[in-house]
């Protein structure tokens, strides 16, 4: 299967999972955040590049199973995966855990940002209370996911494609 | 040593991206039909899939209410069984005032609106986190729903149709910070827009009401019809603070007639 594919395939299934599974698992009204979890993850383990493009991909489909916007999570999402694959550079050696709060982080902003440029287009009002209820809730439950999440959009994201990276200052370019 | 960094390639593809979000964003907002038509076909493929979500869901939910919710449940049923015995006692003196205002009607000449409804069941809140004040509801264009249909129960306005897909819709409530009504004042006849108070669970009575006029707490507010969507005589709900002392920016407060919480069925008025 080709890396394209894979990435469809792995786009395709947490749609279906999202609003299926998880939306009948809401804790306290909220959901899981799968496919802001694939984004954030394919800018982990994809690059920026990749994971824009998977991350843009991942909140067109968003959209279109929320009846929100079209492009609204897409312009959340891709700066997201960009941001990200920022951070894996820097955290490529660090523990389990430590990735785990850099990821809870990273769902954090993402599902607050999410919201706060719904609440700018007028889908809702700007609730802080809510806000921070649905961004803990949401990005804890999306963590507890991030294990076999990971592995997958691994696969997805990563295969048979190199990922570059550019070690500033060293002038060397690494391929993964 | 410097932090290592990804390649530079990134910014353009990340600029690229968010124009194109945008650029969607935009034709979105202009109403641009191809976007809706892609988006309503992806839900209606992907309704049966969820149709058996949740009919294999719905055991193991009704298990966990029963388990877990068990103390709400019999709160909620025995506040209905109160509510039932008021009722009772309200529905003598009601048909006696129905009597009476069906004769004053027919003196001035008014004929009672007789609205064709469907009747829908509240599936729960549409999929995702980013909304607010809206539910999702089991009928659709199948059944002749279209958007902008007003939603109603017999107390009153709930809100309108925000999103119509095949065989489900999405009601935006009445207290949706978005959601507008043109409504009037039966005491005075004034008529003025009302939006959506958000998380205060009221509407706001913001423009077309003169500061001047004279409005009593209690007073009833019901749609205005016109050039709204909605039909007229609605009833929206009752004056609750009706900012007397505001100059020119009144704001006033009006609870809603219908509860929009733990609702179970809701009537859709069809043009």
């Amino acid at each position: 299967m080709t890396g394209r594919l894979r990435v469809v395939a792995i786009l395709l299934t947490a749609m279906t999972v999202q609003v299926t599974v998880f939306e009948e698992i809401r804790v306290s009204g909220v959901s899981v955040e799968l496919l802001l979890l694939v984004s954030i993850l394919a800018g982990f383990h994809g690059g920026p590049e990749r994971g824009a493009v998977v991350a843009f991909c991942a909140g067109l489909l968003h959209d279109t199973i929320t009846a929100t916007p079209m492009g609204l999570h897409a312009l959340v999402y891709a700066p997201m995966a960009v941001a990200t694959s920022h951070l894996e550079v820097r955290l490529a050696r660090s523990s389990r855990p430590f990735l785990a709060v850099g990821l809870m982080v990273a769902m954090v902003i993402g599902v607050l940002s999410t919201m706060l440029v719904g609440g700018l287009f007028g889908l809702h009002g700007v609730d802080v209370e809510r806000l921070a209820r649905t961004a803990l809730l949401a990005s804890g439950m999306s963590v507890a996911l991030a294990v076999p999440t990971s592995r997958a959009v691994r696969w997805a994201v990563t295969g048979g494609l190199p990922v570059n990276v550019d070690v500033r200052g060293s002038g060397v370019e690494l391929r993964g | 040593m410097a932090a290592p960094q990804p390649t530079g390639r990134s910014r353009p593809t990340l600029l690229l991206v968010i124009v194109a979000a945008l650029t969607l964003l935009t034709m979105q907002f202009r109403g641009f039909g191809p976007l809706d038509s892609f988006q309503q076909g992806m839900r209606d493929l992907l309704d049966p899939v969820r149709s058996v979500s949740e009919s294999a869901a719905r055991p193991v939910r009704s298990a966990w209410l029963g388990v877990f919710d068990y103390d709400d449940l019999r709160d909620r049923t025995e506040r209905l069984e109160k509510e039932l015995a008021r009722m009772r006692g309200r529905q003598l003196s009601s048909e006696a005032d129905g009597e009476l205002l069906k004769r004053l009607m027919g003196e001035v000449g008014i004929e009672y609106a007789k609205l064709d409804t469907v009747v829908v069941r509240i599936l729960g809140t549409p999929p995702g986190n980013s909304s607010s004040h809206t539910i999702e509801v089991d009928k659709g264009l199948d059944d002749g729903l279209a958007e902008g249909m007003a939603v109603v129960t017999g107390a009153g306005l709930v809100g309108r149709l925000e999103v119509v897909d095949r065989s489900r819709s999405i009601v935006r409530l009445a207290t949706h910070p978005a959601f507008r009504v043109g409504v009037r004042l039966v005491g005075s006849q004034d008529e003025g827009l009302a939006r959506g108070g958000g998380t205060s669970g009221h509407l706001v009575i913001d423009a077309g009401i003169r500061p001047d006029v004279q409005v009593a707490i209690g007073e009833v507010v019901v749609t205005s019809g016109g050039r709204s969507r909605f039909p007229a005589d609605i009833p929206v709900g009752r004056v609750i603070d009706p900012d007397a002392g505001a100059d020119l920016d009144r704001e006033i407060i009006v609870e809603p007639a219908a509860s929009l919480e733990h609702l179970s069925f809701v009537n859709v008025v069809l043009d």
